[in-house]
This record gives C-alpha cells, structure tokens and sequence, in this order.
C-alpha cells in the first residue's frame, strides 16, 4: 500500500465522524508523512499496519474512554481481542466483552444435558408408544407395497403364461376354424406382451425401489440416535 | 520496560515534549521526542493531542514549510498549569517509589 492509497482509504474509513475531526486527522497523517519524508514512507506505513487501525483508533479518542500504553504499544480494551491482534474493518463496539461468552458455555452445557435427560424420563411414557407407533406405521406401509409389488408381479406373470396358453389354443385351433384360431393367436400375443411389460415393470420398481426404501427405513429409525451423536 | 503508561503520565509526556519548544512543535517531531522515553507506535499521539488541544492545553496553528502549510501544536497557559501539576505530582510519586525499593533493599 502505497501512501496515496494509506490515505484515500483512511478518508473513506471516517467518513462517519464530523467533517473538522476528519479533516484534522487526515492533515495530521499528511504532515506525519510529509516530515517522516519520502525515504521513510515504507517504515511509517508499516508502523501506521492499516488505515483501518488508525482509523479505529481515532474514533476511539474521539468517544474518549480507558486507554493504557504500554512498552509493546497501544492498548485499548475495546480493541482487545483474542489473539491479541486489531482486524481491519472491524468496528470498536463489537469485540467489548468478547471473551465471556466462552468460559459461561461449559458451565450451561451441564445443565443443559441435565435438562435434556429429566425431560426425556418425563416424557418417555408418552413418546416411546408414539415412537412405536410411528416404526410400526413404517413398517406396515412398506410391507404394504412390497406385497403389492408382488402382487402386480404375480398378476403380470399370470397374463404373460395365460396369453402363452392362449397363443397355444389359437394355433391349435387355426386348422379347424381359421378365424377363430387366428383371432386367439393375435389375442394370446397382445396377452404374453402385456404380461412381459407389467413384469418386467415390477422387476425394475423392485430392484429400484427395495433398497431406497430400505435406506429411507433405516434413516428414519436411526434419526434420533444420529441426532444424540452429533450433540 | 515492563511499566504500563497510563494516560495521564502520557499526557504529561506530550506536554513536556511540546512546551520544550517555545514556538510549538508538529506531529512527527513530537512522536520522535516522546519515543525517546517510551515506546509507543506512530498512531498512538494523534488522539492524544487531539484530545488534549480539545481540553485546551494544547493549542495548533499552521505555518508555511518546504512549500506546503505544517500544523504546529504550542502548549497553553491551562497546559502549562496542567503540566506544573503533573511533574509535582510525577516528584512526590517517583520518590516513594524509589525510597520504598531503595529500603527493601536494604534490608
């Protein structure tokens, strides 16, 4: 960052403060950098880290509160933070009290789990036969569908043999009544085809839907305890 | 050094620093006199003068360098009592201090 750009950033950095503070400010940091001269211009915008700090500490002299120095430099309470550092662009205000919040969650977690487990005592009579409920209601609506599955199944197959046993009537009967032989033999193909579509239709559902629906059991069941895992 | 300066001891500082120049001194010059006693980073002073030219120890004026206006900051009369004030109590302060660790060591 080059001393033009220390500067244009700072003046958009007080833009909130009143015209006479910024332009005090920015004629201080002109002169700063005026005096340091040109040959030193790298040292002081080192020495300055960022706009952002300096801006941060300027607005912070201007709402006048505890500050100390010490021999590793400025210290401000307000700009304290973890690491020790300042991060750019943050404002003043936002890391007050920062640190409390931390050592306050161990001790609430306690009593949080606590709270969880007497709740669950409480409830388990009322929830575990709603539980059972729900597993069984699970279970029942998919072994519902797979029996219907079957059933569809079955009932492709029972076409597909009967329109087999048709075509063999129809042929059979092509040197006695023509037509009618014919007729039964057109009929027992339409028959077989329909049969091969329906099963090989459940045959796909089946190979398709059997495992998700497995999967999708297996989710639902196991939900509440992944749910306990994760806290 | 491992003391912390307070704010008042830094005010002191600046105002000692600026009242040693009859006609007023500027920013840069002022930070390079303090940073001969403690060290403090470059960003440090301006809210300091700032605040203590709004208390009315300090007072700024602008004059003509190299061709462009410089701001000069020159003690008050309110920054000179303010000053008188600190240095009596810096005396009394640093001299308790010193007899305190003068006398445990004697021991």
């Amino acid at each position: 960052m080059s001393r033009k750009e220390f500067m244009e950033r700072l003046e958009k950095l007080l833009r909130d403060i009143s015209d006479s503070e910024r332009e005090e400010a920015l004629q201080y940091y002109n002169d700063y950098f005026d005096d340091a001269g040109a040959e030193n211009e790298a040292e002081v915008l080192k020495e300055l880290v960022s706009p952002e700090q300096v801006a941060q500490k300027i607005k912070a002299g201007l709402s006048d509160t505890d500050s100390e120095y010490s021999e590793q430099g400025y210290r401000d309470v307000r700009f304290e933070r973890k690491d020790g550092e300042l991060s750019a662009g943050a404002s003043a205000d936002s890391s007050a009290g920062g640190k409390q919040p931390k050592a306050r969650k161990k001790e609430t977690n306690f009593w949080k789990v606590l709270a969880i487990i007497l709740i669950c005592i409480l409830v388990a009579p009322v929830i575990l036969p709603i539980f059972l409920g729900i597993f069984l209601v699970v279970i029942g609506v998919a072994l519902a569908l797979v029996v219907f599955l079957a059933g569809i199944l079955v009932s492709g197959l029972a076409v597909l043999i009967s329109g087999i046993f048709v075509i063999g009537i129809g042929i059979a009967q092509i040197f006695a009544a023509p037509a009618i032989g014919i007729a039964l033999t057109g009929t027992g193909c339409i028959l077989a085809a329909l049969g091969i579509v329906l099963s090989a239709v459940i045959l796909w559902c089946c190979i398709k839907a059997v495992p998700w629906l497995i999967r999708g059991i297996v989710r639902i069941i196991s939900y509440p305890f992944r749910k306990a895992g994760a806290k | 050094m491992v003391f912390n300066t307070g704010a008042a001891l830094l005010d002191a500082i600046v105002l000692a620093v600026v009242s040693h120049d009859a006609e007023g001194t500027y920013g840069y010059k002022i930070t390079q006199d303090v940073r001969q006693a403690i060290e403090i980073s470059e960003s440090t002073l301006y809210p300091v003068l700032r605040r203590l030219q709004k208390d009315g120890c300090l007072e700024t004026y602008d004059m003509e360098y190299a061709g462009r206006n410089r701001r000069y900051y020159r003690i008050t009369e309110a920054g000179t009592a303010q000053l008188n004030l600190y240095t009596g109590e810096w005396k009394i302060y640093s001299e308790k201090i010193s007899r305190l660790f003068e006398g445990s060591e004697k021991q």
